[in-house]
C-alpha cells in the first residue's frame, strides 16, 4: 500500500514533459474518433447485454466515459506546468 | 392534471427568477473578480447551453425513430473538447488578442477586416438559425400542450389558441425577455456576466430534471436490464447495423462544426471565456455534462415505447411518461427543464446574432452614412437598439419557419437543418488559424456557394409539406431537370437527405476555399493578419498587428473612445496609459502602441472592421495605416528608381562631354595642321611664281638683253612653270591619297618588273648624274599585293631622291631586293650625305626637304609622304634602314601576294 500511494503521489507530483503530454492529448482524440466510427465501432457489435445493456450501448457509453477520465488526467496534468499554455502546437 | 394557467404561470415565475439571476449576477461579477461567477464550473455550464430543448425532448423522439444516432450530437463535441489544445484553445487565444466579438467578427479580422466577409456570415447566421429558434418554440409549445392535456378543465386561458397563437405568444414573450436581458449596455468585451449567470443556472436546472425523470423511468421500468428485455420483447430493438452509416458520419461531422461555429457556442466558449485554464476544466467538463444528460435517454425512448401508446409523440416522452404515472410534480419540473433548456437557447442566441448584426451590418451604415450620434452617448444607444431591433427580426424569423413548417413532426431533424448551415463556417475557420495562405476571395466565395447549396439540398425541402410547389420541385427539380433535384443532386439518388445536402454543401466550399485560396492572391492587411492569427503562439507580447502612426491628438481619440465605449470607460482608458507613462492625462501623446490598443478595445464593441474604419478616419495627418506604408514604400522606390536614371543620364552626358572635347581637340590640331599646309603650300607656290614674275617682266622690257640672255630667261620660266606644275599635281596626287580619292584595289603585281620599269625610267637622269647602279642581290620574279604604277612611281621617288640629294664625287645606288617569310624587301642604298638622326621622323613628312646635297632639282619635298601613302596602302612600309654605304638606305618592304 505504501509503494502505490508513493506511486500515485510520483505521479502527480512529476512533472510530464509538455511535448508528451500534447502527443498524449492527440492520440486521445484520434483514437476517441476511431473508436467511434465504423469499422472499430462494430467490433463490440455482438447482440449481448451487459448489466441489461445492449453491448453496443455500452461500449459507445464506456468510450465515452474513458475519453472524459483521460482528458481530465492530462488537463490536470497540463495544470502543474507553469509554461504549458506557451507551447506551440 | 395540471392546467395551463398553472403551467404558464410556473413558466413566468420562473424567467423572473432568471431575470432576477442575471440582474445580481453582472452585479456581483464587475465588482469582485474573483467570484465564483468568474469560476471554471460557471464556463462549463454556460457552455452547456449547447443541449437545448432538443437535447431535452427531440433527442428521445430521435432515439426512439432512429436508435442511436442521436449520440452523434454529442460525441462530435465531446471529440473537440478532448482535443481542446489543438483548436479551442487557439480560438480562444486569437479572440483574446484581437477582442474578437463573434465568428462573423473572427472571419472578418483575418480576412483583412472585411466587412463584406461578415455581412455574409451574419446574413447566413441569421437565416440558419430560424429553423433552430424554430425548433425551440416548436417544443415550449408542444411541452405546454401535452402538459395541459386535452381536458377542457387543462384548457384554461388557452382555449381556442391554436399552437401558432401559442408559439406566438411564447416567441413575442422570449423577445422581451431577451431584450431585457441583454441590451441592458454594450460592454468593453462583450461579455455578459449576468447572463452567463443565468445560463448556468439553467444547465443545473435541466440536468436535474432531466436526470430526475430518468431516474424515475429506470426505477418504474424495474432497472436497465427490465427495461431493454420488455423492449426486445415488443420488439423494440437497436439496430445496430443500421445505425453506422453515412448519417453517423454526418451528424458526428456537423457537431463538430456546430459546436464551434454555433454563434451562441462561439459567445460562451470563446468571447465570454475570461481565463484560458477554464478551457482545461471545461475540456473534460463538459463532456462529462453531456454524457450524463444523455444517460438516460435511450432507456426513456425505450421504455416510452413499450408502454406508452403507439400514437404518443416520441418527442414528449419526458413529460407523458412521468404523467403517465400520475407525477404531476415531476412533470411539472420536467416542463420546467425542458423550458429552461429552451429559453437559454434563445436568449443566447438572439444575444450573439444581435451582436453581430450590430457590428457587421449596422455600425458600417453609420460610418458610411452618418455621423452617428452627436453626444457621447448616442454610439451606445445607437448600438443598443440596433440590438434589440436585431432580437425581434430573429425572433419573427424563427416564429415564421415555425409557421410554414409546423406539419412536420420530429423536432430532431429541423435542428440538423441548422447544423447544416452553421458548418459553411468551419472550413473557412480551420483555414483562418491554420493556413496562411487562405485567402479572402476563396473564403467568400466558398462560403457563398455552400450556402447556396444549404438553401437549395436542405432548407428548401423542409417547406415540402406545406408547399404543393416545392414537393413538385423535390420530385422533378427545377423545369424538370432532374439532376438538380434538390434531395438528388448531380445523380446521387437514394443518399439520405442530410447527407446528401451536407456532402454536396461542405465539398463545394472546402474545395473552393482550398483551389481558390492557391489561386488567389491576398492583400497587405490579409497577409498581416494571416500570421497574426497563425502564429499565435509564437509571436511574444509584442506584436500585436496594428501600425496605426498618428499626428491625433489625445483629444480626439478621446472623442472617439467615449462616444463608443462611453465616458467610464473611456476615461479609465486614458487615465490607465497616462499613468503607466507618468504624465498627466491631459498631456498625453498618444503612441502607435497606444492607439493599436484602443483600435483593439473599440474593436470589442463595434467589430474589427468598424473599429478600423473609425480610428483610420480619426487619425489623420501623419496617418500611416499599413496599406499607406506599403504605398509610401513603393512610392520610396520610385523615387529611388528615379533618381538612379537621373544619376545614369547624368554619367552618359559626362562621357558625352568628354567625347566632344576630345573631338574638338582633334579638329583644333587639324586645323592647325591645315593651317600649316596653307602656309607651306603658298610658300612653295610662291617661289616658282617669283621667278616666273620677275624674269616676264625683264622680257617685257627688251631692249637691255640681249638673244643669248633672253634664251637664258624664256628657258628659266619654263623651267618654273614645270616645276610648278609637278608641284601642284604632287599636292593634289597627295592629298587625293590621304583622302582615299582614287583607290585602286590591290592585286598581285610583279615587284622585280615594276623595278626593271623604274630603272629605265630613270636612266636618262642616272646618266645625266653619272651615277653607277649596283645589284647587291636580286630576288627572283615576285608577285606582291599592289598596284604596278603606283608601285612604279615609288621606286622612281626613291630613286630620284637618291640621285638629287648625293653629292659624292663617284654616286653609287646600291639595290637589293629579297624575298623573306612572305615579305619582299627592296633596298635602297646611296653614298650620299646620309640621313641626320634628327631628321629621320621629319623626311617623311609634307613639305620637308634634305638639308644637305640638295641640287637645283630639288622637288616640293612631297614626294616621301606621297611614296610613304602608296606603300602603306599596298601594306607595306617605307622606312629608313642600316647600310653599309656611309649614305641612306630606303626599304621598302610588301606582302607576297598569295
Amino acid at each position: 500500500m505504501p509503494k502505490l500511494s508513493a506511486w500515485c503521489a510520483n505521479f502527480w507530483a512529476k512533472m510530464v514533459a509538455p511535448s508528451k503530454l500534447r502527443a498524449s492529448m492527440l492520440v486521445l482524440t484520434v483514437l476517441g474518433a476511431l473508436l467511434m466510427l465504423p469499422p472499430l465501432v462494430y467490433v463490440f457489435d455482438q447482440t449481448v447485454t451487459h448489466f441489461g445493456i445492449p453491448q453496443i450501448v455500452f461500449y459507445l457509453f464506456a468510450v465515452w466515459l474513458l475519453m472524459i477520465i483521460g482528458t481530465a488526467l492530462l488537463a490536470r496534468a497540463m495544470g502543474k506546468q507553469p509554461d504549458a499554455g506557451e507551447g506551440d502546437t | 392534471m395540471l392546467s395551463a394557467d398553472f403551467v404558464i404561470a410556473t413558466a413566468v415565475g420562473y424567467v423572473g427568477l432568471l431575470f432576477v439571476l442575471a440582474y445580481f449576477g453582472d452585479r456581483r461579477a464587475r465588482s469582485s473578480k474573483r467570484s465564483f461567477l468568474h469560476s471554471p464550473t460557471v464556463y462549463t455550464l454556460s457552455i452547456s447551453v449547447y443541449c437545448t430543448s432538443w437535447t431535452f425532448y427531440g433527442a428521445v423522439g430521435n432515439a426512439a425513430r432512429s436508435g442511436l444516432e442521436f449520440l452523434t450530437i454529442y460525441l462530435g463535441p465531446t471529440l473537440v473538447f478532448v482535443g481542446w489544445w489543438f483548436l479551442l484553445r487557439r480560438l480562444v487565444r486569437i479572440s483574446h488578442d484581437q477582442r474578437i466579438t463573434s465568428v462573423a467578427d473572427l472571419l472578418s479580422s483575418r480576412f483583412g477586416k472585411s466587412n463584406r466577409l461578415a455581412v455574409l456570415i451574419t446574413c447566413i447566421a441569421v437565416i440558419g438559425i430560424a429553423p433552430y429558434i424554430a425548433l425551440q418554440l416548436k417544443a415550449v409549445t408542444s411541452s405546454i400542450q401535452t402538459i395541459a392535456g386535452a381536458s377542457e378543465f387543462g384548457q384554461g386561458s388557452l382555449r381556442g389558441i391554436d399552437d401558432v397563437g401559442l408559439a406566438f405568444g411564447i416567441a413575442a414573450g422570449m423577445a422581451l425577455f431577451t431584450i431585457l436581458f441583454g441590451t441592458r449596455h454594450v460592454d468593453a468585451k462583450e461579455q455578459h456576466h449576468g447572463v452567463v449567470a443565468a445560463i448556468a443556472f439553467e444547465a443545473v436546472v435541466k440536468l436535474a430534471a432531466l436526470l430526475a425523470v430518468g431516474i424515475f423511468v429506470v426505477w418504474v421500468g424495474g432497472g436497465f436490464e427490465q427495461i431493454f428485455s420488455r423492449a426486445t420483447e415488443v420488439g423494440v430493438t437497436i439496430d445496430a447495423e443500421g445505425t453506422f452509416d453515412s448519417r453517423w458520419f454526418t451528424t458526428l461531422g456537423l457537431s463538430v462544426a456546430a459546436i464551434v461555429c454555433l454563434p451562441r457556442q462561439f459567445q460562451v466558449t470563446v468571447v465570454e471565456n475570461s481565463d484560458e485554464s477554464h478551457l482545461r476544466v471545461a475540456s473534460w467538463a463538459f463532456p462529462a455534462y453531456m454524457l450524463l444528460m444523455s444517460l438516460f435517454i435511450l432507456p426513456i425512448a425505450v421504455f416510452g415505447l413499450t408502454t406508452l401508446p403507439a400514437s404518443s409523440n416520441p418527442d414528449m416522452f419526458a413529460l407523458t411518461l412521468p404523467m403517465a404515472f400520475n407525477q404531476d410534480g415531476l412533470a411539472l419540473f420536467a416542463f420546467i427543464g425542458g423550458f429552461s433548456s429552451a429559453t437559454s437557447m434563445i436568449i443566447l442566441e438572439s444575444i450573439a446574432l444581435s451582436i453581430m448584426v450590430s457590428n457587421h451590418i449596422v455600425m458600417p451604415l453609420i460610418l458610411r452614412f452618418g455621423s452617428g450620434g452627436g453626444d457621447g452617448q448616442g454610439m451606445t444607444s445607437l448600438l443598443l437598439n440596433a440590438r434589440r431591433f436585431s432580437i425581434v427580426l430573429i425572433l419573427s424569423l424563427g416564429f415564421f419557419y415555425f409557421f410554414f413548417t409546423r406539419d412536420s413532426d420530429a423536432l430532431a431533424p429541423i435542428g440538423l437543418i441548422s447544423f447544416t448551415a452553421i458548418a459553411q463556417f468551419f472550413p473557412a475557420v480551420i483555414a483562418a488559424i491554420f493556413w496562411r495562405d487562405a485567402s479572402l476571395k476563396a473564403a467568400t466565395a466558398a462560403i457563398a456557394t455552400g450556402f447556396v447549396f444549404w438553401v437549395w439540398c436542405s432548407f428548401l425541402p423542409s417547406f415540402r409539406s406545406v408547399s404543393p410547389d416545392v414537393a413538385l420541385l423535390l420530385a422533378n427539380g427545377p423545369w424538370g431537370i432532374e439532376w438538380l433535384r434538390p434531395e438528388a443532386m448531380f445523380g446521387l439518388v437514394g443518399m439520405d437527405p442530410l447527407a446528401h445536402a451536407a456532402f454536396w454543401s461542405l465539398s463545394a466550399n472546402v474545395l473552393i476555399l482550398v483551389v481558390g485560396s492557391l489561386l488567389t492572391s491576398q492583400s497587405a492587411l490579409e497577409r498581416l493578419q494571416a500570421s497574426v492569427f497563425v502564429d499565435v503562439f509564437r509571436r511574444g507580447a509584442s506584436a500585436r498587428g496594428n501600425f496605426v502612426l498618428g499626428s491625433a491628438t489625445a483629444n480626439d481619440l478621446y472623442f472617439v473612445a467615449e462616444r463608443v465605449l462611453g465616458e467610464r470607460r473611456a476615461a479609465a482608458l486614458f487615465e490607465a496609459e497616462a499613468a503607466d507613462r507618468g504624465v498627466e492625462p491631459d498631456m498625453l501623446e498618444p503612441s502607435p502602441d497606444f492607439i493599436g490598443r484602443l483600435e483593439r478595445e473599440l474593436a470589442g464593441s463595434i467589430g474589427a472592421a468598424s473599429a478600423h474604419v473609425m480610428l483610420s478616419k480619426v487619425v489623420s495627418g501623419i496617418d500611416v495605416s499599413l496599406e499607406e506604408m506599403m504605398q509610401m514604400a513603393g512610392e520610396t522606390q520610385q523615387v529611388i528608381q528615379y533618381s538612379q536614371e537621373l544619376e545614369r543620364t547624368s554619367a552618359e552626358l559626362r562621357s558625352t562631354a568628354r567625347k566632344l572635347e576630345d573631338a574638338n581637340t582633334q579638329l583644333k590640331e587639324l586645323d592647325s595642321q591645315k593651317d600649316e599646309f596653307l602656309s607651306q603650300v603658298s610658300h612653295e607656290v610662291r617661289t616658282p611664281m617669283t621667278s616666273i614674275r620677275s624674269f616676264s617682266e625683264i622680257l617685257l622690257d627688251p631692249a637691255g638683253i640681249d638673244e643669248p640672255q633672253r634664251q637664258h630667261f624664256v628657258s628659266t620660266i619654263h623651267q618654273e612653270s614645270l616645276r610648278l606644275t609637278r608641284l601642284l599635281d604632287e599636292i593634289l596626287d597627295l592629298s587625293a591619297l590621304e583622302r582615299g580619292e582614287r583607290p585602286w584595289t590591290n592585286v598581285a603585281v610583279d615587284a622585280e618588273a615594276a623595278l626593271d620599269r623604274a630603272l629605265t625610267v630613270c636612266d636618262a637622269l642616272l646618266r645625266q648624274r653619272g651615277m653607277r647602279v649596283e645589284f647587291a642581290g636580286r630576288a627572283r620574279r615576285t608577285m606582291v599585293t599592289g598596284d604596278a604604277d603606283r608601285l612604279c612611281q615609288v621606286f622612281i621617288n626613291l630613286i630620284s631622291n637618291a640621285v638629287k640629294y648625293n653629292d659624292a664625287e663617284r654616286p653609287l645606288l646600291r639595290i637589293a631586293t629579297s624575298v623573306r617569310g612572305g615579305v619582299h624587301t627592296v633596298d635602297f642604298a646611296d653614298n650620299g650625305p646620309g640621313i641626320a638622326r634628327n631628321d629621320r621622323k621629319i623626311i617623311f613628312e609634307k613639305f620637308s626637304r634634305g638639308q644637305q646635297g640638295a641640287s637645283a632639282q630639288a622637288g616640293a619635298g612631297l614626294g616621301l609622304a606621297i611614296s610613304r601613302q602608296i606603300v602603306s596602302r599596298m601594306n607595306g612600309t617605307l622606312d629608313l634602314a642600316p647600310s653599309a654605304l656611309p649614305g641612306a638606305c630606303f626599304r621598302v618592304r610588301l606582302k607576297v601576294a598569295r
